[in-house]
Order: C-alpha cells, then sequence, then structure tokens
C-alpha cells in the first residue's frame, strides 16, 4: 500500500480515539444525563407560571420563549448573519442582478404542471401556519420560512422562469421585502423604549419588578406571548424571501452567468 | 411493567437507527457517480430526523426535514448537472 | 437498566465513526462537490450530537418535550413539568447552527460554480496545477 492510505487510516483512528476515550472516561457526565442542569430547570419553571408574574413570558413553548425573549438578543445577530451571507452570495453575480434571462424555458410537461398547480398553495399555507402557532406548539419562524421557500423553487423548476419575470416575485421586490421584515425585527425589541421615553428594558416582554411596560399576553383566548408572535412572523418572511432570492440568482443559464466571469483572466 | 418494556424499546430503535446510518454514509463518500452521492446523504438525513424525532425534539425535526432533505439535495443536484456527473 | 446505557453508548460511537469518515472525506478526495458533501454531513452530525446530550434517563414516568399542554396550570402541574421535561437549552441553539450552516452552503455552491466557470474543471489537483502555471509565466 502507497504511504497515502496509510496516513489516511491512521487519520481516521486518531480522530475516532481522541473522541471516544474521553467520553467514556467521564467528559460528558454520565450518558444519558440523570437528571437535566440547574439553568434548564429554572427556564422551564419559569416560563409559563401565573404566579410568578414578575419573570415569566407568557408562552407555554419553552423553546420558543428561549429564542425570543430570554436570550433575544443572540438571535438578532444571528438573523444579521444571515442577511449578510445572502449579500454575499448575491455580490459574486453583481453584473447580471435583475436582469431578464435570454433562453426561453418550456417548463415540464402538462401532467406535472397542473399536479404542482393543486400542491404549492398548500405548501404555502401549511408554512404560513406554522409561523403563526410559533408560541403554543412546535414551530416558529425559521420553520414555517424553510418550509414556504420550497414553493417558489419548485415553481421555478417545473413552470420555467417566465413565472417569476412576469409575477411580482421580482428581484427588486423581492430585495424589498426582505429589507423591510429586518427593520421589523430590529424595532419591535426597541418599541419600549420609544414609547416609555427611556423608562424600559431592550427586549422586555412582559412588565418586570422595575419597568412596567407590557406587550398583550393573550389574543382572544389562547395565549400569545407578547413580542413572540410579531418577530416570527417577520423573520418567517425575512428567511422566506432570502432563499428565493438565492436560488433565483443560482438558477439563471450558462450564457447569462458567464457574464458574470468574463475579463477575470486579464486581471479585473 | 408497561413503563419497563416501552423504555427499553425506545432505546434499541435508537440504537438501531443510529448504527444503520453508518453504511450510507461510508456509500456516499466512496462512490464515484455524485448523483448516487447525494442520494445516499439524503437518506441518511432522513435516519437522522428520525433519531431526532425519537430523542424527542420537534422544532428541530421540523427544520431539518425542511432543510436537509428539501433544499440541500436541490442545491447539489443542481450543482452536479453544471460541474459534471463523474469523479474522475 | 444497565442495557439502556450500552445502548444509547453505540448511539455516541456511530456518531463519532460517522463524523471520521466524513472528515476523512472532506481531506482526501479531490473533487470539490465530494468535499462539500462530506462538510455537509460532519455539520449535521455534530447538531445530533449536542441534542444527545441533552436526553434524560427516565427511571419512574416518562419523558416529554419541553412544551407546556395546559393552558392554565396548577403549581403540582408545573412541578410535574420540571421533573418530566427533556432539556430546551440545546434545542434554541441547534435552531441557529442549522439556518446559519444552510447559508453559508449557499455561499459555498455559489463559489464553487464560478470556479468551475474560471477554470473550467472541479478537480483540486488540476486546479493547483494551472495556478502554479500561471504564476511562474507572470513572474518570468
Amino acid at each position: 500500500m502507497r504511504s497515502r492510505d496509510i496516513a489516511f487510516a491512521l487519520l481516521i483512528l486518531s480522530i475516532l480515539l481522541i473522541l471516544a476515550v474521553p467520553t467514556f472516561l467521564g467528559a460528558l457526565g454520565s450518558l444519558p444525563p440523570e437528571n437535566i442542569r440547574s439553568l434548564a430547570r429554572s427556564i422551564l419553571g419559569l416560563t409559563f407560571n401565573p404566579y410568578n408574574k414578575s419573570l415569566w413570558t407568557a408562552s407555554p413553548e419553552a423553546v420558543a420563549a428561549i429564542i425570543w425573549d430570554y436570550r433575544g438578543l443572540d438571535t438578532l445577530y444571528e438573523t444579521m448573519v444571515f442577511y449578510t451571507a445572502i449579500i454575499a452570495t448575491l455580490m459574486l453575480y453583481r453584473e447580471v442582478l435583475g436582469s431578464r434571462d435570454e433562453v426561453r424555458g418550456r417548463g415540464l410537461s402538462l401532467i406535472v404542471k397542473r399536479g404542482t398547480a393543486i400542491a404549492l398553495p398548500a405548501i404555502v399555507v401549511v408554512g404560513l401556519s406554522t409561523v403563526l402557532h410559533g408560541m403554543l406548539t412546535p414551530g416558529g419562524g425559521f420553520q414555517g420560512g424553510a418550509i414556504m421557500a420550497v414553493a417558489p423553487v419548485v415553481a421555478l423548476i417545473v413552470f420555467s422562469r417566465s413565472i417569476i419575470e412576469e409575477s411580482r416575485l421580482t428581484y427588486a421586490h423581492l430585495v424589498a421585502l426582505r429589507s423591510l421584515a429586518l427593520l421589523g425585527i430590529v424595532l419591535v425589541p426597541l418599541i419600549p423604549i420609544i414609547v416609555t421615553f427611556g423608562n424600559a428594558f431592550i427586549f422586555q416582554n412582559q412588565a418586570k419588578a422595575l419597568y412596567s411596560f407590557t406587550y398583550p399576553s393573550t389574543v382572544l383566548d389562547v395565549p400569545m406571548g407578547g413580542l413572540i408572535t410579531f418577530l416570527n412572523i417577520f423573520e418567517g418572511i425575512a428567511v422566506f424571501s432570502a432563499f428565493t432570492l438565492a436560488f433565483t440568482i443560482l438558477l439563471y443559464s450558462e450564457k447569462v452567468s458567464r457574464k458574470a466571469v468574463e475579463g477575470e483572466d486579464i486581471g479585473f | 411493567m408497561t413503563v419497563d418494556l416501552v423504555g427499553n424499546l425506545v432505546f434499541l430503535i435508537i440504537g438501531v437507527v443510529s448504527i444503520a446510518s453508518v453504511p450510507f454514509v461510508v456509500l456516499a463518500i466512496e462512490s464515484k457517480d455524485l448523483l448516487k452521492a447525494i442520494i445516499f446523504s439524503a437518506v441518511q438525513s432522513t435516519l437522522y430526523s428520525f433519531l431526532l424525532f425519537l430523542l424527542l425534539a420537534p422544532d428541530i425535526v421540523l427544520v431539518y426535514v425542511a432543510v436537509s432533505v428539501g433544499l440541500l439535495p436541490l442545491l447539489s443536484t443542481l450543482l452536479v448537472k453544471k460541474v459534471g456527473r463523474y469523479e474522475k | 437498566m444497565d442495557f439502556r446505557i450500552v445502548l444509547f453508548s453505540t448511539a455516541v460511537m456511530a456518531l463519532y465513526i460517522n463524523i471520521a469518515i466524513s472528515v476523512y472525506g472532506i481531506i482526501a478526495k479531490p473533487n470539490l462537490v465530494k468535499k462539500f458533501i462530506g462538510l455537509t454531513i460532519a455539520q449535521d452530525t455534530m447538531n445530533v450530537m449536542a441534542i444527545l446530550i441533552g436526553y434524560r434517563l427516565w427511571r419512574k414516568a416518562i419523558v416529554q418535550p419541553p412544551v407546556l399542554t395546559n393552558w392554565s396550570p396548577t403549581p403540582e402541574d408545573i412541578q410535574e413539568f420540571v421533573t418530566r421535561a427533556v432539556d430546551p437549552l440545546p434545542q434554541a441553539l441547534v435552531l441557529t447552527a442549522i439556518v446559519i450552516g444552510l447559508a453559508v452552503n449557499i455561499f459555498l455552491v455559489a463559489a464553487i460554480l464560478h470556479l468551475y466557470r474560471h477554470f473550467n474543471t472541479v478537480d483540486m489537483d488540476e486546479i493547483s496545477k494551472a495556478k502554479r502555471e500561471m504564476i511562474v509565466g507572470e513572474t518570468a
């Protein structure tokens, strides 16, 4: 055997040993854990506790409460990182953004077109329902946005590109939608400070001991979670438009995409 | 009595599903046809989403199924169509 | 009880084998698309590992996911919920990690397409040979 194969076999074995030996000597605690850690116990005990209203978030779902209320700043920065990654993808194609495609496509056959036309509104409705119920059942902004983003991509492949160019989901509209959604996500935690002229915390959900601004905690007769509902809706719109943008850019024909690369072999 | 039987059964299925995903990873890395490698990786993602459901994480299952079994094989198939299907 | 701990440990070992094989696939195969597939497998496996640590070994009662289903709970209900639910913290962190991972993967696919249109190949050996000739030709 060549020395290259021996070196790779040693690499696999050493990765396995480095990972497995500390685990079975107790580096991760006992497997599986006997008890969850104390931070998780206090979060679970406080998230929908109507007897201790100075620390509660009005949502019976613990994961949504952690993402948008207890650790809300982390999610805000993560949304900004996501925004920047999609901008980096769009910048590689900056000469051809928003232009019409030169090759006319025809799409797939009639049976596929009619079958997809029945299934596409169902996908969008399921995604919207997942976004709106994010504080009661498992769901939320990311989940619903990723489910909704499947629909325009399938439409782009089945019906050919003319459905995007002659509809309202053009490039300029999608960029505007995404920027407005991010603006909404940034403004909703700042509203407590603006409305009470400085007498509130950032990301304040319900009334705390020091300041008493509160978002509404039930809608009709269902617990709402305060600002969790609004943030879920904006996040769903942002994720949906970002994935649609990225896929319409990647699915241009070769003639148009080569324009983004020409001139690079002579240095600009 | 019932708790004892159900307890052992859930752990048994966790063990079987995670061992069943190892041959698919090996096949995905070793095959020379890139389209087959993408399909093997999609099957492995399906087994992982079943494992995540057994570990009682329903939020993660929703994101994982939409991303790893829906959007990512689509993206990779588009890439393979444009750059060439067979590895040298 | 011992049987359950043995099964859980085999699940952890199978995931470690997956990580080792996909890291070998990233390093050893010269095709860029194969490296990309190995990278996605490694990311998914590490996310599943993080959730595996948050599970809970149950002895008397059955565990439940961290969602409260009773909209007007008594203090005993909340106490029972705390002793039964699994850990919600790793799930919140993994949710963020999956979405950012997908955005960076989309950027990687765009970069691979850009490289293909410039060099006409996706094989790393041929690309480094072409770059070496280009550098030697420019400095001569």
